[in-house]
């Protein structure tokens, strides 16, 4: 069992893994930035501590001053959450090193899967499919030298990537060198390292993933997949479980071949395994990802099993709980962007004077903001995610679907109409989601569905609103007559 | 009154009867809360003010209207390209005196690990050039001035 965490993330997923200790009865600590400070993640912890130091490198990414909060406040373990050092294996090393113990696979599974050229060698050799394409080693003269022999469309992939950045379709052989020139240029960026690969563009595919859960006394499992199809600059904003696509015999299958990646490299813990489904029902490896996933709550809700206690169950070399696979129902989770999809989904900022989070049967909501939050430039822009379960994908589609249109946000531009519309769609409905259907069905970028009677109606509300000074005249034009005394209401009967 | 949208200007004069607005047989009650009244039915609405700029909520929308102040210019906005996001500059494709055309590559830049380019909505020819590469620029910075 573990004693004290601390959870070197921030945000949503902080929460998420805060909110798991207490329940476990461990106790947790949370690390911020100054700009950070007074945020939800804060405030779960039973103790934060801020670091210091500006900007990533010197407090998320800072391994050095985490490990020394870590043992100064008399953590045993170290929970990475996604992103910033989750799937970095010297990090993994150094807090093994240090005696505490890592809730996540090997610093070995890690850097096996992390590097992405590796990892196909590593697949090709467990006999997992791997998508028709070439490892490259040298720089920009290499790439432009086997594109050639992969074909057009292709896609340049960093190395050391995720999250869609460095990452770029080529449709035309005369843009290859200017766009390899930005996907490294990008790597570089991101990840410290400007090495990208080459592979074939599947058009027309799905992204389906398998969640698997592997414990220390041996036992490998999958836990279902995830259809992550639907993608906007390479990013996730549509998930769901199960996937239309998948039979159960499909689905054993990609889940015995999942299970076979994860041994592969002697994988402990949670991990995702990515694959593309072609339309003829052909899969291939695409990457391990070596720590809990963003969608993780919609495998959640169709299995009933909780990840991140099993993380922590796992960590401490306790056996996984969970049983025989059981999905049920249907769950969808959308992702909530401070961004303008109106303007090619550019991230966006300003402060969210309204947040108003839809609730009711089916409903879950995970978020790290609040009401009165700014947003800034400095972090992702994932305000929330916003997760439903019903008996059926059409219920849950309708579910989904009433649960954004309760969602407030104002001060601030997001997704949720675009989101809205999408649970909507005839091709979501039909379950036809590709890789590529967004820029397919809105090629020249998507504006809502607005009658003009929403216009004049959102017209007269803001003119009505500047008229009358709503908001601020409240306090003056109810006055003094509007206080009841609670004794007047105490002997009235409520049906 | 008259407010700007990503559409255009709108102007609206709401007839008003007490807490009761009404436009084009559009009905807003302002009593408790805003209740937006179309064909018998009613929704609930949500306003607030963010510096000139009314966000409006209602039946699963979100709008913004910007408040025109009576008198004010309508000042064009021509020939000036502007940065989307605050960020990074990472490479300047052209020089001052340059002749562009539409759709031509200008500048990249680089906001929330992001690379957006930008590009030339006209032919013209380049004017200024406030940025180089490796330059911080703010939310709305003019990068690039175009002129015919």
């Amino acid at each position: 069992m573990l004693k004290r965490t601390l959870v070197a993330n921030r945000g949503e997923i902080a929460c998420r893994i805060l909110r798991a200790c207490k329940e476990a009865q461990v106790e947790s600590v949370a690390i911020y930035a100054d700009n950070d400070a007074g945020t939800m993640f804060t405030e779960l912890a039973d103790v934060s501590v801020n670091l210091q130091g500006e900007g990533l490198g010197e407090t998320y990414l800072n391994q050095k001053q985490i490990l020394e909060i870590a043992q100064e406040y008399g953590c045993d373990s170290i929970h990475p959450g996604f992103g910033f050092l989750s799937e970095n294996a010297e990090f993994a090393q150094a807090v093994m090193d240090a005696g505490l113990v890592w809730i996540g696979p090997s610093p070995y599974a890690i850097s096996q899967m992390g590097d992405k050229m590796t990892a196909r060698i590593t697949m090709k050799q467990a006999g997992v499919p791997v998508i028709p394409g070439e490892e490259v080693d040298g720089g920009l003269e290499e790439v432009l030298a086997v594109a050639p022999s992969v074909g057009f469309p292709l896609l340049l992939k960093a190395t050391a990537g995720g999250g869609g950045k460095g990452m770029r379709a080529v449709h035309n052989p005369a843009n290859l060198e200017s766009e390899a020139k930005a996907a490294m240029r990008e790597a570089l960026n991101a990840f410290g390292d400007d090495r990208v690969y080459v592979e074939r563009l599947l058009i027309g595919s799905r992204h389906i993933e398998i969640q698997v859960l592997a414990d220390k006394h041996g036992k490998t499992i999958h836990l279902g997949e995830r259809e992550c199809s639907v993608q906007r600059r390479h990013q996730k904003v549509f998930e769901e479980s199960p996937s239309v696509a998948l039979d159960s015999e499909l689905r054993e299958e990609m889940g015995r071949a999942a299970c076979a990646a994860a041994e592969a490299v002697d994988y402990v813990g949670a991990g995702t395994v990515e694959f593309l489904v072609t339309p003829k029902g052909e899969f291939f490896f695409l990457e391990m990802n070596t720590r809990i996933q963003v969608e993780h709550p919609v495998t959640e809700m169709v299995t009933g099993v909780d990840l991140v206690r099993e993380q922590l169950r796992i960590a401490a070399g306790e056996p996984m709980s969970c049983g025989k696979l059981n999905m049920r129902g249907h769950a969808i989770e959308v992702r909530l962007y401070a961004e303008d999809p109106e303007n090619n989904f550019l991230p966006a900022i300003g402060q969210l004077k309204r947040f108003v989070a839809p609730t009711g049967p089916g409903v879950r909501l995970d978020t790290g903001v609040r009401e009165g939050d700014m947003v800034t430039p400095d972090y992702d822009p994932m305000l929330a995610k916003l997760i439903v379960w019903a008996p059926s994908r059409n219920e849950a589609l309708q579910r989904m679907e009433r649960a954004l249109e309760e969602f407030v946000v104002l001060g601030c531009k997001t997704n949720v109409r675009f989101l809205t519309e999408l649970c909507s769609h005839p091709d979501v409905v039909d379950g036809w989601t590709t890789t590529d259907m967004i820029e397919k069905l809105w090629p020249n970028g998507w504006s809502p569905d607005q009658t003009s009677i929403v216009e004049e109606a959102g017209l007269l509300i803001a003119a009505v609103c500047e008229q009358i000074n709503y908001g601020k005249s409240i306090a003056i034009s109810r006055g003094k007559s509007e206080h009841v005394s609670p004794f007047s209401t105490l002997s009235r009967r409520y049906p | 009154m008259e407010f700007k949208t990503g559409g255009g200007k709108m102007e609206i004069e709401p007839h008003r009867d007490g807490s009761m607005f009404s436009h084009n047989g559009l009905v807003l009650h302002t009593g408790n809360g805003l209740w937006l009244e179309i064909d018998g039915r009613k929704y609930k609405a949500e306003a607030v003010k963010v510096g000139d700029t009314w966000w409006v909520h209602f039946m699963g929308h979100t709008l913004q209207f910007e408040v025109v102040e009576p008198g004010a210019s309508g000042g064009e906005e021509d020939g000036n390209l502007t940065a989307p996001m605050p960020g990074k500059v990472l490479e300047v494709f052209v020089t001052e005196g340059q002749q562009v055309s539409a759709g031509d590559q200008l500048l990249i830049m680089e906001a929330m690990k992001m690379e957006h380019k930008i590009v030339a909505d006209r032919d013209a020819v380049v004017e200024t050039v406030h940025f180089s590469a490796g330059d911080q620029v703010t939310q709305g910075a003019e990068l690039i001035k175009l002129s015919d």
